[in-house]
């Protein structure tokens, strides 16, 4: 069963939170941003074409208007294909570890795993961002050499930032999964 | 002033798994409505503080540790207090190095370490402007309701107070140092404390010396001036009379060689008694440029075996030379509270000192002998206070710090800033055009028009700020401590609230990226 619920990211834009139980161990969940807007690329289209127009109209260079279709040819290929994540998928699974994905908007997919014996816990944590300062969810890696302290911390949902609300959810289910299996 | 980090094993990481109950439901409650003013948010968040009678208080200084010295200490043992009394405390200061971010202290006193320019002597760049998206960041997210903010020598104090203003909240601020008027630099930096502390709601000096030089400097009303001492830790200054020699009579000196500590008087000093007095010596601990005069004074009289100079010292090593001696000795020219002497009685020695600046408020006269400062004045009560010692008539180490550990207490520190808080939280806040007006009558035309033009763009900048990123956007950050403070509840139980054991303790493992 899925639930989907409305949370926003801490630019206040809405994003969406989706969990998917498969089984008490194994837990998913996905945070979508919005789409890539069409009004977005349009007036980033058009401001590139504009300034290379008056470049055209001061050098009278016909490779100024072909090179500024191929910049935004280009520029659109990478934004798509490295820069714009569509969603963000955190796969939970007791016993055996945790799955982290996200899907570009070209439909590119990248996806890592970490084992449960690497990972000492899931947090919440707060950083300093550009000029302000937010909470993030990061899983705490243990130090090879000192099994009681924590050697190095991945960040999750990094594009997509959600604030505290939507983080805690998705922490108090973790941690379920993850208290779970210290138990058993 | 070195460097020094010292991290503790022993404070572990408050992570939210076993700390912080998260509940989303209390955090809708708090935020404040999509199109509500900083000033009436603010102002709501206060009144919410003021019914339970606490406060939540944000203390902004370029010093902190890892920096040593006496503002950092005086700003981590009061917060200390003022957590054990119930109220928040989140201190502001600038990155140190690799220590940016957010980090966590001994009993949930949260630190942050924003990355801002250190330009010299470990004090920000004053621009009047950059540091504002940071510090209303953590003033609306802390839900801040007094800004405390300390040490004229700090530009991001001065900063603070100035934003605060412009945000609303109600601003102390600490003066912990005596100011000359005569050159350039203090004449710019007296300008600077009267645009800023202009409409600060309340100002508090170490001593009434230094209050008077504060009330000076920035043609402040002596009302709204308080005198708060600074305290010492009568624990790490214990007497130990074993380690004394007594077949002779040991006068200890700690102090800066430096001019203003009258080291020109100690060098007239040790010839004069050390010929009366074959069995007196002098341990000598501190450096300075005055060095010199003082090793001239005993190349010429042969005193090498009784004039021992043991050069600049750590503060933790200070106790083990001063229970050494039998006298203190202090020659200072001025001073604004002297800490030495306190620390020096507390030691249980006889203390003899010169009477200038605000030495005389600082012990009873019981335990203090003082002196004119001129060398004969002082050769005469350093003999008065030996013959004492010969005849046995001065009281036991013992007594004495019995009798000091009561007078400067961090907690007494701590009851008394809290009432300078409720006062100051119950004054208004003055609204923009009121504040103009305020700096052109108070500050001179010159100066006065400038920084209200600096106002007005300060004001402007929050104007900005809150349409790129409103205040409903940030998330209010969960209480480590304070009336609703999650870091006693089932962790910090275990852990002893002595606040000497596990001082600057850090939870090195918060490793953030910027």
């Amino acid at each position: 069963m899925a639930e989907n619920e409305e949370f926003t990211d801490i630019r206040g834009k809405p994003i969406k939170l989706s969990c998917q139980d498969y089984s008490p161990f194994c837990r998913e969940f996905t945070v979508s941003s919005a789409k890539l807007s069409l009004v977005r690329v349009m007036v980033f289209t058009c401001i590139v074409w504009l300034l290379a127009y008056a470049a055209f109209y001061l050098t009278q260079n016909t490779a100024v208007l072909s090179s500024a279709i191929f910049v935004t040819l280009c520029g659109m290929l990478l934004h798509v294909h490295f820069m714009k994540v569509d969603h963000e998928t955190l796969l939970v699974v007791g016993s055996l570890g945790v799955q982290l994905s996200s899907t570009y908007a070209s439909g590119r997919e990248s996806t890592s795993f970490i084992e449960m014996s690497r990972i000492k816990d899931i947090v919440i944590n707060e950083a300093i961002y550009m000029q302000t300062i937010i909470y993030y969810l990061c899983i705490l890696l243990k130090d090879p050499a000192e099994p009681e302290g924590v050697g190095s911390v991945v960040p999750l949902f990094q594009s997509s930032k959600p604030r505290l609300n939507c983080l805690v959810r998705v922490y108090k289910s973790c941690q379920e999964i993850l208290g779970q299996t210290e138990r058993s | 002033m070195g460097q020094r980090r010292r991290t503790d094993v022993r404070s572990r990481v408050p992570c939210p798994s076993d700390t912080q109950p998260f509940s989303p439901h209390t955090h809708s409650s708090t935020e404040t409505p999509p199109d509500t003013h900083t000033r009436s948010s603010s102002m709501s968040g206060c009144h919410g503080y003021l019914q339970s009678r606490k406060h939540s208080i944000c203390m902004v200084s370029d010093f902190f540790y890892p920096n040593m010295g006496g503002v950092e200490s005086h700003i981590y043992q009061l917060s200390q207090c003022l957590i054990e009394k119930g109220h928040k405390v989140v201190i502001a200061t600038h990155a140190y190095g690799h220590r940016r971010g957010v980090r966590y202290l001994t009993n949930g006193l949260k630190v942050y370490y924003l990355p801002l320019q250190v330009m010299y002597n470990q004090s920000t760049a004053t621009t009047c402007f950059h540091s504002l998206p940071l510090l209303r960041c953590v003033f609306l997210r802390e839900r801040i309701t007094v800004v405390h903010a300390h040490s004229s020598f700090s530009a991001m104090a001065h900063d603070a107070l100035f934003h605060a203003k412009t945000m609303g909240l109600n601003t102390v601020f600490t003066d912990h140092s005596l100011f000359g008027f005569a050159d350039l630099s203090s004449v710019l930096t007296n300008k600077l404390l009267t645009v800023t502390l202009c409409d600060t709601n309340h100002i508090v000096c170490v001593s009434y010396t230094s209050k008077e030089n504060t009330v000076l400097r920035a043609a402040l009303d002596p009302d709204i001036v308080s005198v708060i001492p600074n305290a010492v830790d009568p624990t790490d200054f214990t007497p130990d009379p074993s380690c004394r020699d007594e077949s002779k009579i040991t006068v200890v000196v700690v102090s800066r060689l430096v001019y203003r500590k009258g080291i020109d008087l100690l060098g007239g000093i040790i010839p004069e008694l050390c010929a009366k007095h074959p069995d007196l010596c002098f341990l000598i601990g501190g450096e300075g440029p005055k060095r010199l005069v003082l090793e001239e004074v005993r190349e010429k009289y042969q005193l090498h075996d009784r004039v021992r100079l043991l050069g600049a010292l750590d503060h933790k090593d200070v106790r083990d030379v001063l229970v050494q001696g039998h006298i203190f000795l202090n020659t200072s020219l001025t001073e604004a509270f002297c800490m030495a002497i306190v620390e020096g009685a507390s030691c249980g020695l006889q203390v003899v000192s010169t009477r200038v600046g605000g030495i005389p408020e600082v012990l009873p006269d019981e335990l203090v002998t003082l002196c004119e400062p001129t060398v004969s004045s002082l050769c005469v009560g350093l003999e008065k206070v030996i013959a004492k010692q010969r005849a046995g008539e001065v009281p036991s180490p013992a007594s004495i710090h019995r009798q000091v550990q009561t007078l400067y207490t961090w907690r007494n520190v701590a009851e008394r800033t809290e009432k300078v808080y409720d006062h100051a939280c119950g004054q208004p806040v003055l609204p923009l055009p009121t504040r103009l007006r305020r700096l052109r009558s108070h500050c001179g035309a010159v100066a006065g028009s400038i920084f209200s033009f600096v106002a007005v763009i300060d004001f402007l900048f929050l104007l900005l700020l809150q349409w790129l990123w409103p205040d409903d956007l940030m998330d209010v950050a969960l209480d480590a401590t304070g009336p609703a403070g999650h870091y006693q509840q089932g962790f910090g139980k275990e852990e002893s609230k002595d606040l000497n054991a596990a001082r600057c303790a850090v939870a090195d493992t918060r490793q953030l990226k910027c």
